[in-house]
């Protein structure tokens, strides 16, 4: 099946792509959705979509060697209820004009890669839109146990540190810590305070640096750290990715 | 030598309704440990001469040379009544039948378990680990001082824990020889005091209680006079016995008249209730005219005298003794004349319940579980053949280093080494697995003031003690044999632990020694806190200076065995508010997806200090516990029952109410919230102190509609952003610690006391004379702050006349914001937090309040 990626430059978003070429598809194109460039905060706090770290994503379709079709977020989290039915403004319209647009470009991409977990909120919206545009979801780490989804991806060879920390227990010393680092933190606080290890609830997001379906390797080289929130328990950072290129492998 | 063996004491640990468990309590220096050595020497622990001098339950070294009594300490006894005295013995629970040559009649032998307790106020916890594994309490009152703070505090804590009072006067030699006091007067001061005990037992008893009128009264016996030192005593019974043949009376009915407005005409032979020119008051004319003739007789010298009243009250001598002269032989001869050890075994076995009659009333205080199940009808009847039900009230170093006896009462069942049971810490809840070990008991013993003695079982309505399962508890629990007993209800203490240091290793490597030998400490005080910080100061907190002192002592010496670094000793501050927090505070999760608002405010007065007390609490049935909210706090009812929590550590003296209407998931976040509840009260936004008197309520909260984004990693710091916001926006106020002090001292001395009070910030609320003595009495409320060295200053600003005792009171507002910098509370919050290690100053509310 041809498929088209839905990226954010986080883990679960190119991991899910690993799985869905591991499983005999092909992907023809990478999709996303970045903050809008002229906002001075790059964290929208969106409900759907992961936006620190937008900088790098350009580099991803190049680093992949696919296209990669890109639009600004400009609707707001309007509907906020459990199920989703098309609302007009609401951001995950964004997502349906990126994705017919991809399909402008592309007629035979049949499928869609989305790396949700366990948020049935994400899912329920994918899924809403991938319906009316007669797509497949495909959605292979869906309510995967996050302790040993997160060592799978350790050993797969994702390479992908945290550009953004949001709960109890994390702070600033974990910008920029590599997943293979972060996991035995994780299952502390998930002991300690019931936090997901794999950051499903907004706890961390991440930035792939590398892995095996990149032809060439991303290199940061420039981060700012930015308070987003300062609170002595459960502060919210993240790294704004300055400067970057391309390596080969 | 010992008069009686372990086998008897075993053989007597059946005869359940012979068994008096009982605690001797005062104020400081008053004589408790004195008096108990005469009682000790009758059972020929000590030797006669030595009883006065020796205070055999003073074990440790520095009790000795302080001559204060620090931990409390057991002994059992046995003694034999003599068997004319058995119809004294009143009640079907209080004695054994026996069959004696096929004749059945009372059982004459005794076992006493005593537990001799500390009289100062810093020791005040092992006063009430002594309370609850007893049933009776005698209460040595020294006649000069009168009834002081710490009597008021430990028999109220009695009365609290349904523990029968008697009533002793000590050191009458010290009115008689330094006073001077005439017969009237001392007859009068006498009266006083049994009215002072008598107001505070009507103040927190109950005569129609389940105890019955305990009043103490002298025409009834239950208040003995005498002198601790001299090893003297009587009650009321030993006069009215010699008189009994002369009047042709019953003794009891002669006592009425030894005591109150009861006056004997000599010349017409007849008693009245007024007092004529003839008549003279029956106490003075029968019992204290003689005991001061005796005196006369002896100190002044007149041999003659002496002689004829030697002879004519039977004193038998011994042959080193009729060398004496003045004091040592009025000892001698007092001592011969009035034995102390006979008049309080009497007491003791006369009006003490025994735990038969006791625990038929006392289960409904010591037991959590229903009233009618297995383990509460057992301790109901104090039935050895029931399950297993013992309170572990403190542990008691051995001489192995590091290892504890478990000291307690057995209340049910019956204790025996080797016996499997189960341990129940403090925080078990039936049911659950938390807090609870299933263990050997490895042995039980009996303790013997500085001796233990191995024995094989102990039955119910007895003190033993355990070895093995001290590593299982930290300072006391429960240990059954009932599968589905609840615990025993823990203890409250009446003193807190509101003055703290901070130690540390001399040398860092013996870090780990000193860790563990904070643990041993804190198992081996009743109420001294061991706190491990965060920033890794170790931290002991103690009800006063004295109490850290002894603590740091015992740490140094016995459980740590490293020299330490000490700090200066600070209070312990608490965190509230003033007002109703200005604005509905936000605050967002670090999501961003989820949103709660809450309010801060005050809690009515006295609300706070009922939670503290257990008038409401945390575990109370939520509608009745609503009602009393309403009733006496004026509390809407539906919100009252609403409460989610209690906090900190869910009993603390702040709540957390639901105040919502209709939310979605409500629920689902409840854990989470109470958990930033208990955090934020426990570690309060100005300084990290608790919080107190603050309530918290939930107006609105807006929840991501997916279960994963609304985790406790979200809502815990969440809830803990807006309950700071909400006490930053409720004018926060910081509480200090006061202490009530009594200072006894000279007239002359007052005014030094003023300007040294004066100068500690303490104001004085009342000063009165000790009635009949040139003893003036100062009560003044002094911040616990300005207590340190608060001692030595008085001393030297009063010629050293002035003695006073500090015991915990009250929190008080410290006046100023603590916010603003300049005012005394921003300091000690800059003070503080410096100390603790946290952010310099306090964190502006933006930190913790979001904009929509």
């Amino acid at each position: 099946m041809k498929v088209v990626g839905l990226v954010s430059g986080g883990k679960d978003s190119c991991y899910n792509l690993m799985c869905a070429v591991n499983e005999g598809h092909e992907i023809v194109a990478l999709a996303n959705l970045h903050p809008p460039k002229e906002s001075e905060c790059e964290e929208l706090d969106s409900y759907m979509y992961q936006s620190v770290g937008a900088d790098g994503v350009e580099l991803y379709g190049e680093a992949m060697g696919v296209p990669l079709y890109r639009r600004q977020i400009s609707g707001q989290p309007k509907n906020q209820a459990a199920d989703y039915e098309k609302t007009d403004g609401d951001e995950v319209e964004d997502l349906y004009e990126l994705l017919v647009e991809v399909k402008k470009h592309h007629p035979d991409v049949q499928g869609v890669s989305a790396g949700a977990i366990l948020s049935s909120y994400q899912k329920v919206r994918v899924e809403d839109v991938c319906r009316r545009l007669d797509l497949t979801p495909l959605c292979f780490l869906w309510e995967r146990e996050q302790n040993s989804l997160l060592a799978e991806m350790v050993s797969s060879g994702l390479d992908a540190i945290l550009i953004k920390v949001a709960a109890i227990g994390l702070g600033e010393q974990h910008l920029g810590r590599t997943l293979a680092e972060m996991a035995p933190i994780m299952k502390n606080l998930q002991d300690k305070y019931g936090v997901h290890p794999c950051g499903e609830g907004g706890e961390f997001e991440s930035f792939v640096r590398d892995c095996s379906l990149f032809k060439r390797r991303i290199v940061i080289d420039e981060t700012e750290t930015v308070v987003h929130q300062d609170d002595p328990v459960a502060p919210v950072f993240y790294l704004r990715l300055k400067k970057m290129h391309l390596e080969d492998k | 030598m010992v008069n009686f063996t372990i086998d008897e004491i075993r053989a007597l640990m059946d005869r359940k309704r012979n068994i008096r468990n009982m605690s001797v309590i005062a104020h400081v220096d008053h004589g408790k440990s004195t008096l108990t050595d005469s009682l000790v020497s009758k059972a020929g622990i000590i030797a006669g001469s030595k009883a006065g001098e020796t205070r055999f339950t003073d074990t440790r070294k520095d009790e000795q040379e302080r001559c204060i009594t620090i931990k409390s300490t057991a002994i059992s006894m046995f003694f034999e009544l003599d068997k004319k005295d058995m119809d004294f013995v009143k009640g079907d629970g209080q004695v054994e039948i026996a069959e004696v040559d096929g004749k059945k009649e009372k059982y004459n032998g005794f076992l006493i378990n005593l537990i001799d307790s500390p009289g100062h106020v810093d020791f005040s916890s092992e006063v009430t680990a002594a309370l609850r594994v007893t049933d009776g309490a005698l209460v040595v009152v020294d006649c000069v001082s009168g009834v002081c703070v710490q009597t008021e505090t430990v028999l109220r804590q009695a009365i609290a824990e349904r523990i029968k009072p008697i009533l002793f006067m000590n050191k009458m030699d010290r009115a008689l020889l330094e006073l001077q006091l005439g017969a009237e007067e001392l007859f009068q001061t006498f009266q006083r005091i049994v009215e002072n005990i008598n107001v505070i037992i009507a103040t927190y008893g109950d005569d129609d209680g389940p105890m019955g009128a305990i009043m103490v009264d002298p025409s009834i016996g239950n208040v003995g006079f005498g002198s601790g030192l001299h090893g003297w005593a009587f009650t009321l019974k030993q006069f009215s016995e010699m008189y009994a043949d002369k009047f042709g009376v019953q003794v009891d009915k002669l006592m009425k008249n030894l005591w109150g407005d009861r006056f004997f005409d000599l010349k017409t032979k007849k008693w009245s209730s007024s007092q004529t020119d003839e008549s003279k008051r029956g106490f003075c004319q029968f019992v204290l005219d003689p005991i001061f003739m005796v005196f006369d007789a002896i100190m002044n010298i007149k041999k003659d005298k002496t002689a004829a009243l030697i002879e004519k009250l039977g004193i038998k001598l011994a042959n080193d003794e009729k060398e004496l002269e003045g004091k040592q032989l009025m000892k001698a001869f007092m001592r011969r004349w009035l034995p102390a050890g006979e008049t309080m075994l009497q007491m003791i076995a006369f009006h003490l319940p025994s735990p038969v009659t006791a625990q038929r009333y006392r289960m409904e205080m010591l037991y959590e579980g229903p009233h009618d199940d297995e383990a509460a009808v057992a301790i109901k009847n104090c039935d050895p053949n029931g399950p297993l039900m013992m309170y572990v009230s403190k542990m008691v170093p051995t001489s192995d280093k590091g290892r504890f006896y478990a000291f307690g009462r057995v209340f049910s069942g019956k204790v025996a080494t080797g016996m499997k049971a189960r341990i129940q810490g403090p925080n078990y809840i039936p049911g659950k697995k938390e807090d609870l070990f299933e263990k050997t008991i490895q042995r039980t013993i009996l303790m013997m003031g500085r001796f233990i003695e191995p024995i094989e079982d102990i039955p119910s309505g007895n003190i033993a003690g355990l070895v093995g399962v001290d590593q299982y508890l930290v300072k006391g629990g429960t240990i059954t044999t009932f599968k589905d007993a609840h615990n025993m209800r823990v203890m409250k203490f009446s003193v807190s632990p509101v003055v703290r240091v901070a130690v540390e290793a001399k040398n860092p490597a013996d870090l780990p020694k000193l860790v563990e030998g904070l643990k041993r400490l804190a198992k081996s005080d009743p109420m001294v806190q061991c706190i491990f910080e965060e920033s890794g100061e170790h931290i002991i907190a103690g009800a006063g200076e004295l109490h850290l002192e002894i603590c740091l002592k015992d740490l140094e010496e016995d459980h740590a065995c490293i020299p330490l670094k000490k700090s200066d000793p600070v209070v312990s501050y608490r965190e509230t508010v003033q007002a109703e927090s200005n604005q509905i505070c936000l605050s967002k999760s670090p999501n961003k997806h989820n949103r709660l608002h809450c309010t801060a405010l005050p809690m009515p007065d006295g609300l706070a200090d009922d939670i503290e007390g257990g008038v409401v609490n945390a575990r109370d049935e939520f509608k009745a516990r609503a009602k009393i909210l309403a009733e006496k706090y004026e509390y809407d009812v539906t919100e009252a029952r609403k409460i989610w929590c209690f906090g900190p550590d869910g009993t603390g003296p702040n709540l957390l109410m639901d105040v919502t209407k209709g939310v979605q998931y409500l629920n689902e976040i409840k854990d989470s919230v109470v958990a930033g509840f208990q955090w934020a009260t426990r570690e309060g936004v100005l300084a990290d102190e608790n919080m107190r008197g603050v309530r918290f309520n939930i107006h609105d909260v807006t929840l991501h509609a997916d279960a994963i984004h609304r985790g406790g990693g979200q809502i815990i710091p969440t809830a803990r952003r807006v309950f700071y916001a909400s006490v930053l926006t409720a004018e926060p106020r910081l509480l200090e610690p006061v202490y009530l002090v009594e200072i006894q001292c000279p007239e002359a001395a007052v005014g030094g006391i003023y300007g040294v009070l004066n100068r500690r910030r303490g104001h004085v609320f009342e000063e009165a004379q000790v009635a009949g003595t040139p003893m003036f009495v100062v009560k003044a409320y002094l911040p616990v702050n300005e207590s340190f060295g608060f001692t030595a200053d008085l001393r030297s600003n009063t010629g050293g006349q002035a003695f006073p005792q500090c015991v915990f009171d009250h929190w008080q507002v410290l006046p100023g914001d603590p916010l603003e910098a300049g005012t005394k509370p921003y300091q000690i919050v800059l003070d503080t937090r410096k100390r603790k290690g946290l952010k310099e100053g306090v964190p502006a509310l933006d930190n913790y309040l979001d904009k929509m």
